[in-house]
């Protein structure tokens, strides 16, 4: 029997850690404090190392906090981010996504910084501001950086923000071991979808969407292993969920995997969700990597890279593209069905007055590959920072219950 | 027919047979010796990516696939322009230079949005009964496809 209008807007019937207001995934006054108190809080990738492998190349950024970011290799082989702005009239400095710049010149007028942040020039400086400005007035804002895990570029624009050691705790141990050589990106596009970033957390978050894949049930989900692997969560947020070996063979036109990756047994997958935004995907031959930007509460731009060794043979690395495009390019099997679930949410879910009302995160499985406790983690981690419960964002239904005893 | 009429013909064809969701005619375009690939630059990290390699055996088992898996089903209408095409008769192959457009129309409104931009690079095998696709590179411009597609332009 369907439900009619009360029914439906009924809280679910589960604990309160179990479900979520679909608010938290369209409110605009939530989205602006995700920024503040837990995107500007945290850490967060903007690239690979790979990216900047001489002295001056940079990468540009987005941060999803709102700012604009340089990420540069210094002269002295360090990597440093700054705002990607300049001092004088606000402009932006570094148009391009990537390059080499010995010298950063505004093209507005031509104010001119160094690798590490320095205001080297000031066109006419003496002429128009005499001795009232000096250079270091104007240098540019350095933000919190740090390289690891994989060799991944890090930034952190709160400067009292804990470390990165001390952010990712033991998140990331369970891929350590497969991430002690140099690695290099080969891949990388971006995906705007009309979504909420933790949607797209949330699929990254659990797998009984495995149902979407066929790709997935044929070659896991019908395999011996497939319901033994275990999610376990971390402090900050973090989750991860435990290998299995997946049987390629089982997909019809899927080819030998000749390479694989060094100490992964053959088959192997290991998935790390690091808290808010990102997730280490390790399977086949390759390390792909998410990295979820919001730029409202209803669109988020999504970076995919893919990586190998640094060490890899032209053939070595032609196996691992050929291994990533399969599932996970842009017109591969699953990443299609991944981005499409999330777009189908975010046209339910498109604006405050969404027909949906709950998301159910109850699966208790002894928190195994359908449990939905990665998630329930991860809410955990984002009530805390936000002094807001996901279930109930505004406090509705502690105020109704205080009016109820009042009456 | 002169034979830059007929491999017009071939890359035109090729097109209407993928919006017709036709693979099979597709396929009969090819050579056996066919190989696609879809490729494109990135600024970002400043290498050439390939998006999609395969041969024609592969190609028939994306498409025989197809069905089982979830797609969008909004349809493609390609749009090509044969801009230069160099026979080399000794050879007995072409080379083919081609300007591409990719529309997306949504099934619900109709709206049509440009899904992508490239050039389609053919090889063209000229012996035999006809021409045939030998090798087709499709070097994107467009970077950003939203959420992606199953089947290749």
């Amino acid at each position: 029997m369907s439900r009619n209008a009360a029914q439906w807007t009924q809280r679910p019937r589960f604990p309160s850690s179990h479900y979520v207001d679909t608010r938290v995934y369209t409110d605009e006054q939530l989205f602006r404090e995700e920024q503040d108190k837990i995107f500007n809080k945290v850490w967060v990738i903007a690239c690979h190392e790979s990216e900047i492998p001489n002295a001056f190349d940079y990468r540009t950024f987005q941060h999803p906090g709102g700012q604009n970011l340089i990420v540069m290799r210094g002269d002295d082989a360090r990597v440093r981010a700054f705002y990607n702005v300049c001092p004088h009239r606000g402009n932006t400095i570094l148009y391009d996504p990537a390059g080499n710049a010995k010298r950063m010149t505004c093209i507005f007028h031509a104010w001119s910084f160094d690798c590490r942040g320095s205001c080297i020039d000031i066109s006419r400086g003496k002429e128009g501001f005499q001795d009232r400005l000096k250079l270091e007035d104007v240098s540019l804002r350095e933000v919190r950086t740090d390289v690891g895990y994989g060799g991944f570029v890090w930034v952190n624009v709160d400067d009292e923000a804990p470390s990165l050691k001390e952010f990712i705790g033991d998140a990331l141990a369970m891929l350590d071991p497969y991430m002690q050589e140099p690695m290099e990106v080969f891949h990388y596009h971006k995906a705007v979808v009309n979504t909420n970033f933790k949607l797209w957390h949330d699929t990254n978050s659990e797998f009984y969407h495995d149902y979407m894949h066929y790709f997935n049930r044929i070659t896991g989900m019908m395999q011996p292993g497939y319901f033994d692997r275990k999610y376990v969560g971390y402090p900050n947020g973090h989750a991860s969920v435990g290998s299995m070996e997946i049987k390629y063979d089982k997909y019809e036109g899927s080819k030998e995997r000749r390479i694989g990756w060094p100490g992964l047994a053959p088959g192997g997958w290991i998935l790390i969700d690091i808290f808010p935004g990102m997730t280490y995907n390790l399977r086949t031959s390759v390390l792909r990597m998410d990295t979820a930007i919001p730029l409202g509460p209803n669109k988020v731009v999504i970076e995919f890279r893919g990586l190998g060794l640094k060490r890899d043979t032209p053939q070595e690395r032609l196996d691992r593209i050929r291994d990533h495009n399969s599932i996970w390019g842009p017109f591969g099997r699953n990443l299609h069905e991944d981005l499409l679930g999330v777009h189908g949410q975010g046209i339910a879910m498109r604006d405050e007055r969404t027909d949906s009302h709950y998301v159910l995160h109850a699966r208790q499985e002894n928190m195994t590959i359908h449990d939905e406790g990665g998630m329930r983690h991860y809410y955990a981690e984002w009530s805390s920072r936000m002094g807001r419960a996901a279930s109930d964002p505004y406090g509705e239904r502690s105020t109704a219950k205080g009016a109820a005893v009042a009456a | 027919m002169n034979p830059r009429a007929a491999i017009e013909q071939l890359v035109y064809r090729s097109c209407l047979l993928l919006d017709e969701r036709n693979f099979n005619g597709y396929l009969g375009l090819c050579d056996p010796e066919f190989r696609y690939s879809i490729t494109a630059h990135s600024p970002e990290i400043r290498k050439d990516m390939i998006w999609l390699d395969h041969d024609k055996a592969e190609m028939q088992t994306l498409f025989n696939n197809l069905p089982r898996h979830n797609s969008d089903h909004s349809p493609l209408t390609r749009h090509a322009t044969v801009y230069t095409v160099d026979i080399d008769e000794a050879k007995g192959e072409a080379s083919v230079v081609s300007a591409l457009q990719v529309f997306k129309t949504a099934l619900d409104g109709g709206t049509t949005e440009l899904f992508g931009v490239g050039k389609m690079y053919d090889s063209v095998r000229l012996n035999g009964a006809g021409p045939k696709l030998l090798r087709r590179t499709i070097k994107l411009d467009t970077r950003m496809l939203g959420i992606g597609y199953h089947i290749p332009f």
